[in-house]
C-alpha cells in the first residue's frame, strides 16, 4: 500500500510541482543568481559575468558608469529604504494595536456585532489602488478634508506636497487599508477563547479590563505573533497604495524621489526600454534578507511571551 | 521562628465594593453603562472613519466637476442630481472602455480560478489524504515560500514569459492571457486550506471507499470534493478579488491596451474633457466614477458573499 | 457565612421564530444553608442544578426571587464583589500562566485594609534575626540536596517551609551563601550587622517623615497608627499562595503550567485558587465528572477534609448520588429544575419523598413494582405487602423495595408481609448474594436483591419477607410516598 501510494501521491502533485518550480523554485534561484550577473541582457541571457557591483549600485556604493562618480545612485539608500522603514515602523505598531482594541470591542458589544465585522471588513476586499485614488481626491489640496478642517489650500498628496505631508497620507490610507484582515484575525482568535476563562477571572474579581490585559491578550498571543510577522512583511512590500495615491510620474523632477519604497524602486528598474534586470534583482535580494532578518528577531523575541 | 498564620492576620477586602450592597450594585451598573457607551461611541467612530472614503466616492461620481473642485459639499447640491449622474457615468464609460475590461478580467479570472481550483484539489488530496514519503517535509516547503516576497520571483517570471514569446506589443489575446494566468496556478494559501479541509473528512469514510473498489480518484471527486463545498467556494471568490484588484503583474506582461485588466486600465485611464479649446483637464468626478465601477462589483459579491470571505480568510487566523 | 436562596426561579427566553418555547430551568427553588455546611445539589442532567450554582456565584441573573449571603442580599450583585470561589468542572486554569501565577492571580485582586507598616523595615529586622542562627540554614539547605546537589529551588522550598518565611526572603538566605563560606560565623555576623545598619537607616528616615516605628512595625504619627487601603505585598500573596497549595497538597508543582499537570492536580489547583482568597463561599461545578473512578473516591475524601479544615460554607454540584451521599451535610435533590427534597443523606435515603428520589438514590436501585390499595392494605399482585394504620382511598400504587429489604423467607406459601418472586440468577459476591429475579408486577427487566451470603438460595419461585422499613408506595399519578 505504501509504495503504491508513492508514485500516486506524486502523480497528483505533478502539476504543482511543476508549475511550483517553474514559476517560484527556479525563479528564487534564478533572481539570486542573476543579482550577481553584470550588464545582464534577459532576451539574450547574456552577461558580463560575476559581480558584486549591482548590490554595490543599489546601496549606492558604486558607481553606475565606471569613472563618473555622480552617476552613483542614491535612491534606494536615501529614500527607498528609509522611506519603506518609516512607513513600516509607523503603520505596524499602529494598525495592530487600533486593530486588536477593535475587535476586542467588538467582542464585548451585544448588538450590531455582525453588522460591525462586516463593516470593518470591507477595505480588504476594495482595490487597493482604485480606493486609493479616492483618498487623493479626499486629501486633494481643495478636498473636502481640507474643506472640514480649515485647510484649504494645504497640499498633501499633490505634487509639490510637503514630504512629510504625504507620507502621514500614505501612512494612514495603509493602515486604512490594512485594518481589516488584522481584525478578522484577531476577532477569529477571540471567539476561540473558552468562555470559562472570563468567568473564572470574574470570580477572581478582575475587573474587565484587567482581564483583558492578564487573560485575553496573552491567550491572543499566538495570533497577535502572526500578525506582527505578517504586517511588517507586508507593510515593507508596499506597492500599490502608493501607485494609488500619488499618480506622478516618478521620472520627472522635483520631489520624485521622496516618496518611492523599497518595490517601488525594484518596479522602476524594470521600466522602459531597457530593464535593468540585474539591479532590479539585488534589490529584490537585498529585501528578501532585511524580511528574513526582522522575521527571525521577531520569532526569537516573541519566544518567551507567546503561548500555546 | 513561626510566623503566626499570615491569613488570620490579614484583613482582605474586595476592592470597589462598598459597605451597602445596594450601593455597590447601582455604582457598577452606572459604570457599566458609561463603559458601553464609549465602546460603541468609539467603534462607531471608527466605523464612520472606515466607511467615509466609499461614501465619498459614490458621491463624489454623483456631482458636477465644478462642486467636486470646490470640495466643500457632502452631498451633490447643485444642478440635477440624475441629470449628474447620467452625465458622469456616459461621459466616463465613453472614454474608459469598462465593459471590455471587466470582460477581459472575468476571462482571466474564471480560467485562473478555475485552473487553481482543479491544481488545488489534487494537491490538498495528495498533502491531506496520501501517505509518501518526504510529505511533511515538500509540505513545510511549501509554506516556507509563503513568506518569500513576490518580487523575487517577478523578475525571472518576467524573463521566462518574455522568452516564450508571451511579452512584447505583438501579442495576441491568447497569449497576453496566459501571461497573466500561469505563474499563479499554484496557491499555497489554498492547498493549505483545502488540505485543512480535508483532514477534517473522517478517516473511515476513506476505507469504506476502497473496501467498495473505489479508486482515489473517484473518492476524491464523489466525497471529498462535494464535502468541502463551503472551503471551495470560499477559495473560488478569493481567486475572482484576487485577479479583479491585480495590478502589478498584469500591468508588467501586457503592453497592448485592448487586453488590460480592469485595474491596470483604471489607473491609466485618461477621463479628461476638453474645457477649454486645445485644453485637456482631467475630471475628478469621472474618475470617481471610473472607481465605483471598479470598486462596487467586489462590494457586492462581498456583501453577498461575506459569509465565505469572512470565514475562510478568518481560517488563517486560528492556525497561527 | 449562612446562605438563603429564596424563591429562585430561571428562565431562558425563548425564540418565537425559531419556535423554541421559553426553558424554566429553575423554579421557585427555597435552599438554607447553615454556617460551614457541604451541601450537595443533586439530580439528573439538565435537572437545573448547575443553573443554580451559576446564580449563586453571580454569573447567571435569576429571573426572580433572592440570594442572601448572611445579611446581604446578593441577587443581583457582580460576581467579582461576592467573595466567593468556584471551582469549573473543567477546572478553567489559565492555560498560560503557572500554577503559582494561577493561584496568585485572585489576590492581585484584593487589597487588605490595616494600619500602615514599614515593610522594608520588617524585612530588614527579619534578616538580622534568621542569620544569627547560620548552622541551622546550613543544615536545611544542605538536607534539601537532590542526589547531592544542591539547587536553588529545592533549597528555596525548604527555606520557605522551615521558617514559614517567603520565596523573596529564601532566596535571598539562599544567596548568602552560608554553604560555601569559609567562615560561616564571620558571614552571619557581617551580614547582621549591614542589615541592622538598613534597618537603622529606615528609622531614621522615617523619623524625618515625623513618623516612629512600634514593634509591630506599624507606622505611626504622634503614636497613630494610620489605616490604610493596599494591594497585598509580595511576601504576603507568597505565604498564602503556600498556604493553599499546602491544603491542596500540590506545593511540589507550582512552577508548572496546567498542560503539565494531570486532571487529578489540575482539579487540586483549581480548588487552591478558590480557596485562596479565603471566600466565605466555596462553589463546586461537578468537580469529580472527570476524574477516573479510583481518583474519584480519593478527591471526594480531600474536597471533604479540606472543607472540614476550613470551615467554609460549601455547595457542590453533582449526579451521582454516591458521591452526594458520602460527604454531604444535607442533599437538594432536584429534577426539571425543581426541588424534590432537602435533607441529611440518610434521611433522603431511607425516607423518600417522591419516587423520583426513591429512585435516584441507591445502588443497586430501587426495585418498583405495580400495586394497589384495596381495603386499606397495599398488593403487589396477589401478594399482600402491608396493611395500612391509616385509612387509604383504594387506588394504584407504586411501591418500591430496596434491594436490600428482602429476606429469604422459609414459608411455603406467601403471608402478609411476603413477596412471591422468580429468581432466575443466583450470583455471589463475595460479602453478598445478589438474586436477579422476575415478578408480572415489576417495571422494568430485572429485579436486583441482595441477601447475605450465609443464607441459601436457589432458582426459582421463592417466597421473600419484606423489611417493612424497605417498603416505600407512592401514588400512581402524583408519585408522592404515601404515609401509613
Amino acid at each position: 500500500m505504501e509504495s503504491k501510494n508513492n508514485w500516486k501521491a506524486w502523480l497528483y502533485l505533478a502539476p504543482v510541482l511543476i508549475l511550483m518550480s517553474i514559476f517560484t523554485f527556479y525563479p528564487l534561484i534564478n533572481t539570486f543568481f542573476i543579482s550577481f550577473l553584470k550588464n545582464f541582457d534577459y532576451r539574450s541571457g547574456a552577461n558580463s559575468g560575476f559581480t558584486f557591483d549591482n548590490y554595490g549600485i543599489v546601496l549606492g556604493i558604486t558607481e553606475k558608469v565606471a569613472g563618473i562618480p555622480e552617476s552613483k545612485v542614491t535612491e534606494f539608500v536615501q529614500y527607498a529604504l528609509p522611506n519603506t522603514f518609516l512607513v513600516t515602523f509607523i503603520t505596524v505598531p499602529i494598525s495592530i494595536i487600533l486593530s486588536l482594541l477593535i475587535a476586542i470591542g467588538i467582542n464585548n458589544v451585544k448588538w450590531f456585532k455582525k453588522g460591525l465585522q462586516t463593516i470593518f471588513f470591507m477595505p480588504y476586499v476594495t482595490n487597493i489602488i482604485a480606493v486609493g485614488m479616492v483618498f487623493s481626491v479626499i486629501f486633494g489640496d481643495n478636498g473636502i478634508f481640507n474643506f472640514i478642517f480649515g485647510l484649504s489650500g494645504t497640499k498633501w498628496v499633490t505634487e509639490s506636497a510637503s514630504w512629510q505631508n504625504s507620507m502621514t497620507i500614505l501612512c494612514l490610507y495603509i493602515i486604512w487599508s490594512a485594518l481589516p484582515y488584522k481584525i478578522l484575525i484577531f476577532s477569529s482568535g477571540l471567539q476561540n477563547i473558552d468562555k470559562q476563562y472570563y468567568d473564572a477571572a470574574k470570580i477572581d474579581g478582575s475587573n474587565k479590563w484587567k482581564t483583558t490585559m492578564k487573560i485575553t491578550i496573552p491567550l491572543l498571543s499566538p495570533q497577535i505573533l502572526y500578525i506582527m510577522i505578517t504586517s511588517f512583511i507586508g507593510a515593507f512590500k508596499e506597492y500599490n497604495a502608493v501607485v494609488g495615491l500619488f499618480n506622478r510620474n516618478y521620472t520627472d523632477s522635483g520631489n520624485v524621489h521622496d516618496l518611492t519604497t523599497v518595490v517601488y524602486y525594484i518596479y522602476q528598474q524594470l521600466e522602459g526600454n531597457n530593464p535593468q534586470m540585474h539591479i532590479a534583482a539585488a534589490g529584490a535580494v537585498i529585501l528578501f534578507a532585511i524580511i528574513m532578518v526582522f522575521t527571525f528577531v521577531q520569532m526569537r523575541v516573541s519566544k518567551k511571551r507567546v503561548h500555546y | 521562628m513561626k510566623n503566626p498564620s499570615i491569613s488570620t492576620r490579614l484583613n482582605l477586602i474586595i476592592p470597589g465594593k462598598q459597605k451597602d450592597i445596594r450601593s455597590t450594585e447601582k455604582r457598577d451598573r452606572v459604570l457599566k453603562a458609561i463603559a458601553m457607551i464609549i465602546l460603541y461611541a468609539i467603534l462607531i467612530i471608527a466605523a464612520i472613519g472606515i466607511l467615509l472614503p466609499f461614501y465619498y466616492m459614490i458621491i463624489a461620481s454623483f456631482m458636477s466637476e465644478a462642486e467636486l473642485k470646490l470640495g466643500s459639499s457632502f452631498w451633490p447640491m447643485q444642478g440635477n442630481f440624475f441629470e449628474n449622474i447620467s452625465y458622469n457615468y456616459t461621459e466616463t464609460l465613453s472614454r474608459f472602455n469598462y465593459f471590455k475590461y471587466v470582460g477581459n478580467t472575468l476571462i482571466v479570472g474564471l480560467l485562473t480560478t478555475v485552473g487553481q481550483m482543479f491544481i488545488t484539489i489534487i494537491s490538498a488530496f495528495a498533502f491531506g489524504r496520501l501517505k509518501f514519503k518526504g510529505r511533511d517535509t515538500l509540505f513545510a516547503i511549501f509554506l516556507a515560500t509563503m513568506m518569500i516576497p513576490g518580487e523575487m520571483m517577478v523578475i525571472t517570471n518576467y524573463t521566462t514569459m518574455s522568452n516564450l514569446g508571451l511579452i512584447g506589443l505583438q501579442t495576441t489575446g491568447l497569449q497576453s492571457f496566459t501571461a497573466m494566468i500561469l505563474p499563479f496556478l499554484t496557491s499555497v494559501f489554498y492547498i493549505y486550506l483545502l488540505r485543512e479541509n480535508f483532514r477534517q473528512i473522517p478517516n473511515e469514510l476513506y476505507l469504506a471507499a476502497k473496501v467498495d473498489g473505489k479508486s482515489d480518484w473517484n473518492y476524491l471527486w464523489k466525497v471529498m470534493v462535494p464535502l468541502s463545498m463551503p472551503t471551495l467556494i470560499t477559495i473560488f471568490i478569493l481567486g475572482i478579488i484576487g485577479s479583479w484588484n491585480a495590478y502589478v503583474w498584469p500591468k508588467l506582461v501586457v503592453s497592448n491596451q485592448d487586453y488590460y485588466l480592469v485595474s491596470v486600465a483604471l489607473r491609466g485611464a485618461t477621463l479628461q474633457l476638453e474645457e477649454r479649446p486645445d485644453t485637456f483637464v482631467t475630471q475628478t468626478s469621472w474618475v470617481m466614477a471610473s472607481t465605483v465601477l471598479v470598486t462596487l462589483p467586489l462590494l457586492i459579491l462581498f456583501i453577498i458573499f461575506r459569509k465565505y470571505i469572512m470565514r475562510g480568510v478568518g481560517r488563517a487566523g486560528i492556525k497561527g | 457565612m449562612e446562605i438563603k436562596i429564596k424563591g429562585l426561579t430561571k428562565v431562558f427566553p425563548g425564540d418565537i421564530k425559531k419556535g423554541r418555547k421559553d426553558a424554566i430551568a429553575v423554579h421557585d427553588l427555597d435552599v438554607d444553608v447553615k454556617d460551614g455546611e457541604l451541601i450537595g445539589l443533586l439530580g439528573p442532567s439538565g435537572c437545573g442544578k448547575s443553573t443554580t450554582l451559576y446564580m449563586i456565584a453571580g454569573l447567571l441573573e435569576p429571573t426572580s426571587g433572592e440570594i442572601w449571603f448572611g445579611d446581604d442580599e446578593v441577587t443581583h450583585l457582580s460576581p467579582e464583589k461576592r467573595g466567593i470561589g468556584l471551582v469549573f468542572q473543567n477546572y478553567a486554569l489559565y492555560p498560560h500562566m503557572t500554577v503559582y501565577k494561577n493561584i496568585c492571580f485572585p489576590l492581585t485582586n484584593l487589597r487588605v485594609e490595616e494600619p500602615e507598616k514599614d515593610f522594608d523595615a520588617e524585612g530588614y529586622a527579619l534578616i538580622v534575626k534568621l542569620v544569627k542562627d547560620y548552622a541551622k540554614i546550613i543544615k536545611v539547605i544542605n538536607a534539601s540536596n537532590l542526589n547531592g546537589k544542591i539547587n536553588e529551588a529545592g533549597a528555596v522550598n525548604a527555606l520557605c517551609e522551615t521558617y514559614k518565611i517567603s520565596k523573596y526572603v529564601a532566596a535571598k538566605l539562599y544567596k548568602f551563601n552560608f554553604v560555601g563560606a569559609a567562615d560561616p560565623k564571620a558571614l552571619s555576623e557581617e551580614i547582621a550587622k549591614e542589615y541592622q545598619d538598613k534597618l537603622n537607616n529606615e528609622i531614621a528616615k522615617q523619623k524625618n517623615k515625623g513618623k516612629t516605628i512600634n514593634d509591630k512595625f506599624v507606622l505611626l504619627t504622634d503614636g497613630k497608627p494610620n489605616v490604610i487601603r493596599r494591594k497585598l505585598t509580595k511576601d504576603e500573596m507568597d505565604a498564602l499562595i503556600r498556604e493553599a497549595a499546602r491544603i491542596v497538597q500540590i506545593s511540589d508543582f507550582l512552577d508548572r503550567k496546567p498542560s503539565e499537570l494531570s486532571g487529578g492536580q489540575q482539579q487540586r489547583v483549581a480548588i487552591a485558587r478558590a480557596l485562596v482568597k479565603k471566600p466565605k463561599v466555596l462553589l463546586l461545578d461537578e468537580p469529580l465528572s472527570n476524574l477516573d473512578a479510583r481518583l474519584r473516591i480519593q478527591t471526594r475524601e480531600e474536597i471533604r477534609r479540606i472543607q472540614q479544615d476550613t470551615g467554609i460554607t460549601t455547595i457542590f454540584v453533582t449526579h451521582d448520588q454516591e458521591e452526594a451521599m458520602s460527604i454531604c451535610d444535607d442533599i437538594v435533590v432536584m429534577k426539571l429544575g425543581e426541588e424534590q427534597q432537602i435533607d441529611k443523606p440518610q434521611q433522603v435515603y431511607k425516607d423518600p419523598k417522591n419516587l423520583f428520589v426513591a429512585k435516584f438514590l441507591g445502588t443497586p436501585p430501587i426495585n418498583v413494582f405495580n400495586g394497589v390499595i384495596k381495603n386499606n392494605a397495599i398488593y403487589v399482585g396477589d401478594n399482600k405487602i402491608i396493611t395500612s394504620k391509616k385509612k387509604l382511598p383504594d387506588g394504584e400504587v407504586y411501591v418500591g423495595i430496596r434491594p436490600e429489604g428482602f429476606m429469604v423467607s422459609k414459608d411455603e406459601k406467601a403471608k402478609e408481609g411476603e413477596i412471591t418472586l422468580n429468581v432466575n440468577e443466583v450470583l455471589t459476591m463475595g460479602r453478598d448474594l445478589m438474586l436477579v429475579c422476575s415478578n408480572k408486577e415489576f417495571i422494568g427487566e430485572k429485579i436486583k436483591i441482595i441477601i447475605d451470603s450465609d443464607v441459601e438460595a436457589k432458582v426459582g419461585a421463592t417466597n421473600l419477607k419484606l423489611r417493612e422499613n424497605k417498603v416505600y408506595v407512592f401514588y400512581k399519578k402524583t408519585e408522592e410516598r404515601i404515609y401509613f
